[in-house]
């Protein structure tokens, strides 16, 4: 056995909610009894993007906000991987706004993981996008991932979670892996994870989260109908949790996921042969056809 | 004036006084076409290229247009030489003019016995040597669309140049075969509409005549056709990019060329996206890169600098257009040579690599490919517009000269003998062997944060003193590796010329130009630009008095970095320079060096 990278002690504080986030992502990797060189944890910038350095498989940190265009790269390149994607509501939804949206037109079979906690803890609690107002001084609307996640017409698996709710939490990102897995598409996870220092809301959240499963209606496979839930549940002053939108087997190839679109037979560039000697005759036809 | 749909070609003809005489032999030839964009313009140019090419000459072809797709002025040129040229010629001999507006453009780039061939559907020219055919009417009244006026008007030509009928023929046939058979059959209708009225007018008919070129064997490209090329044949798998002129054509090949060997291309949202998702695609080990220009440089400067630091070998191709900010899209500069050479915050190891002609594009970004993976940092492939978009006859792509190597990967069967691996491992020449992310046996930790060996963040000072050493210590290592000038020109002479990009084709013809008044030059066109090559450019100034780097910027950018790097050579060193959104022209470089020669003998 070749020794490579261990996982470094953890630097988060004691009890943020992203240890949550990093029990579950374990669990949920040795439940489905991926090999650790086949999957790929790429982080972001702030707390929660660190997260790549406490698991024992593949970690890349990329640049703030750029952390889905990176795993789409490693996914695209080698479709073999499993590829997930984990940071912060400040590096998702402002710096990385528009790769979020991007990601569900885009369709690949990689998990998101955003660790909403309100505040960009790392620089000391300024205010984030999904910040409420007044807190530290905001004026703006605090963004709602759901909503718009809901609103684009994807066939991306889509769920809340809440850091004070292990059990659900591992539940849902081994479904969201699975999902995956299987190539069926994009799997955008935002998980409440409090900032205990900066932003403690685990005692109001845990009163105010409400699982949308329960309520009258639900249906995860009609994106209207899980959309309204949401609005009235948020009207209500309660933040709605669970699984937002459980696709169906695509029903035609224009709904297949990007890698298999691109790339059917799952070879892909990392393990295409590019040996010159075993390409000549192509690359003197391809040479030929181009003059 | 407009002229009525029923008049017949022969009475349609509007000569005006140039009378027949025997054809002048042309061994240098330039033909420029002009009109609104949309009128065609590129076709006829695409066509003649064609043409000349198959008749074994030389071909250079160049476009001005601007930045929207129908509308204003735009105008193209080829020419065609029994010498190698790769420059537009100083003055044109042709004008294939749609519009009034054409001439007044190109007016001062027409030689004094240029002619002027013009549609005369709409206007009159007003030019005193000009030749008028209604070919927009013809095409209209006799083919139902009178956008074949263009196919005609290169019937026309066919007539005047005395070209030879089997082969004009051959090009319609070779263009528009992939178009379906109509499109083919209207396009051989409109060249005979074309040669008829021609040959209706004395005037018109073999006015020239152009030898026979011994160059059969040469193929017609782009620079942007041969990079794509190149990084197919070079293993290149997977690329990501942004629409920005003049870099589209690259992402455009390559989304025809990658998908048969299991590659992927993807046009990304912006080139924040592109940058990252092939910075993505290297952490597999897959060979990647994306193109752009200025703008979409100045966006992924980050992630540059970001691969340089994570250790992961990309490549950006930089097409070289006006800037600052959107500039001038469509126009030719060398103006982001500083930018580069200075890349990002913080300090990271590149190369920048520059290749000279359409057939070095090819070849030199094979070398980059396997230069960025060997050292594990991102190289820059530097072109510019001129070299990318204009097409020139060039040696077919030779297979047997390409190497595919692959020193620093390691192999699942290469980690699995190792007791330990180190995504970061100190090495004497600072290469870290590289098991991608998926090796069976091994996990990595691969970060833009400074790390130890493994990967691991870190701020202990020894680690990154010797961290920085490391990457940085690359830029010397790998020196004798990167790839060398090419020399042309007089061994013994005292004046120098440096330059890179396309304007090698403009120096080599004003060498030519100077030659023949007893000014004897040499040249060397640098291809490593980045880290300056003190080793071949300090002894090319030792041979020399004076040493003239040409180039398409306003502050002399690659003179600048040789003075900062070779303080020492301050004294010899001149710049040429152009600033206008146009390439040289050989009399623009041949002027100065006449100048500074004459003065020297004073």
């Amino acid at each position: 056995m070749v020794q490579s990278v261990k996982p470094t002690a953890n630097t988060w504080c004691p009890g943020c909610g992203d240890f949550g986030v990093l029990a579950a992502a374990k669990k949920a990797i040795i439940d489905l009894k991926i090999p650790t060189h086949e999957v790929v944890l790429v982080g972001g910038i702030g707390c929660s993007g660190g997260i790549h350095n406490f698991i024992d498989i593949n970690g890349v940190h990329a640049l703030h906000g750029r952390l889905l265009a990176q795993a789409i790269g490693l996914k695209l390149a080698n479709p073999q991987l499993t590829v997930i994607a984990a940071g912060g509501d400040g590096d998702g939804y402002a710096i990385g706004m528009g790769h979020f949206m991007h990601a569900f037109k885009k369709n690949a079979s990689i998990l998101y993981i955003v660790m909403n906690n309100e505040t960009y803890g790392l620089t000391k609690g300024q205010a984030s996008p999904t910040s409420r107002l007044g807190f530290e001084g905001n004026i703006e609307i605090p963004f709602d991932s759901i909503l718009t996640a809901l609103s684009i017409p994807s066939g991306a698996f889509i769920a809340r979670t809440f850091s004070g709710d292990p059990k659900t939490m591992t539940a849902v990102l081994s479904e969201a892996l699975q999902f995956n897995r299987e190539h069926r598409g994009y799997a955008f996870v935002e998980d409440l994870s409090p900032c205990v220092t900066y932003n403690d809301t685990f005692k109001e959240w845990r009163e105010k989260t409400v699982n949308i499963e329960k309520l009258p209606g639900y249906d995860p496979t009609d994106r209207s109908a899980v959309f309204r839930l949401c609005s009235e549940t948020m009207n209500t002053g309660k933040i709605p949790i669970g699984v937002m939108h459980r696709p169906g087997k695509p029903a035609d190839a224009a709904s297949n996921p990007l890698e298999l679109k691109l790339l059917p037979d799952s070879v892909g560039p990392a393990r295409a042969d590019i040996v010159l000697e075993h390409n000549l005759a192509a690359y003197q036809k391809l040479l030929a056809t181009a003059a | 004036m407009t002229t009525p749909a029923t008049q017949t070609p022969s009475q349609a003809i509007e000569a005006s006084p140039a009378q027949r005489r025997t054809p002048k032999e042309l061994a240098d030839v330039s033909v420029i076409v002009g009109g609104q964009g949309g009128d065609g313009t590129l076709t006829v140019v695409d066509l003649l290229g064609r043409y000349f090419r198959k008749r074994g000459l030389y071909v250079y072809t160049s476009r001005n247009t601007l930045s929207r797709i129908r509308g204003g002025h735009a105008d193209a040129s080829v020419r065609a030489c029994r010498d190698p040229r790769a420059a537009i010629k100083a003055k044109a001999d042709l004008l294939l003019a749609f519009d009034q507006e054409a001439i007044e453009v190109v007016r001062a780039d027409l030689d004094p016995d240029a002619l002027v061939l013009y549609d005369s559907t709409a206007f009159k020219a007003d030019y005193p040597n000009s030749l008028g055919f209604p070919f927009a009417t013809l095409a209209g009244s006799q083919l139902g669309q009178p956008i074949y006026k263009n196919t005609a008007a290169y019937g026309a030509i066919a007539v005047l140049m005395g070209f030879d009928d089997a082969v004009v023929r051959q090009v319609i046939e070779e263009r528009f075969k992939r178009r379906g058979a109509e499109a083919l059959d209207k396009n051989l209708k409109a060249l005979e509409i074309g040669r008829q009225a021609a040959l209706a007018v004395p005037a018109a008919v073999n006015r020239w005549s152009l030898p026979e070129g011994d160059a059969h064997t040469l193929i017609l490209t782009t620079g942007n056709q041969a990079a794509a090329l190149g990084f197919v044949v070079g293993g290149g798998r997977f690329f990501a990019g942004y629409p920005i002129t003049p870099a589209t054509e690259i992402m455009e090949y390559l989304a025809r060329y990658l998908p048969a060997y299991h590659g992927v291309v993807r046009q990304a949202e912006d080139e924040l996206a592109s940058i990252n998702m092939v910075i993505g695609a290297a952490t597999t080990g897959a060979r990647a890169m994306t193109s752009t220009s200025g703008p979409g440089l100045s966006l992924m400067t980050e992630g540059i600098g970001h691969a340089g630091t994570a250790e992961l070998g990309i490549l950006v191709a930089d097409c070289q257009r006006v800037g600052p900010s959107t500039g001038q899209p469509t126009r030719h500069e060398q103006s982001d040579l500083a930018h580069l050479a200075h890349l990002g915050h913080g300090e990271f190891p590149k190369f920048i690599l520059s290749p000279g002609s359409a057939e070095d594009c090819f070849y030199l970004t094979v070398d980059a490919l396997n230069l960025a993976e060997k050292w594990r940092l991102p190289v820059i492939l530097l072109l510019d517009q001129a070299l990318c978009q204009n097409a020139s006859t060039v040696p077919a792509f030779d297979l047997s000269k390409v190497k595919v190597e692959r020193p620093s990967l390691l192999t699942a069967e290469q980690v699995a003998t190792r007791a330990e691996y180190k995504y970061y491992a100190f090495s004497p020449n600072g290469i870290s062997p590289f098991a991608p992310v998926g090796t069976p046996g091994v996990t990595s930790q691969i970060t833009g944060n400074e790390h130890d060996e493994w990967g691991h963040v870190s701020v202990n000072p020894v680690n990154r003193h010797k961290m920085m050493e490391k990457r940085m210590g690359k830029l010397i290592q790998a020196r004798d590796e990167l790839p060398r000038p090419r020399y042309f020109g007089r061994k013994e002479a005292r004046i120098g010329l440096i330059g890179y990009g396309s304007t090698s084709g403009p120096i080599l013809e004003a060498m030519d130009l100077l030659d023949a008044e007893g000014i004897t030059t040499k040249y060397l066109q640098a291809r490593t630009l980045f880290p300056v090559q003190q080793e071949t450019l300090g002894p090319f100034f030792d041979s020399v008095d004076l040493a003239f780097v040409a180039e398409h910027n306003y502050t002399g950018q690659f003179a600048r970095l040789i003075r900062e790097d070779m303080p020492q050579y301050h004294a010899k060193l001149r710049s040429i320079l152009k600033y206008d959104g146009f390439s040289f022209r050989a009399p623009d470089i041949a002027a100065p060096i006449r100048e500074a020669f004459h003065g020297a003998k004073r």
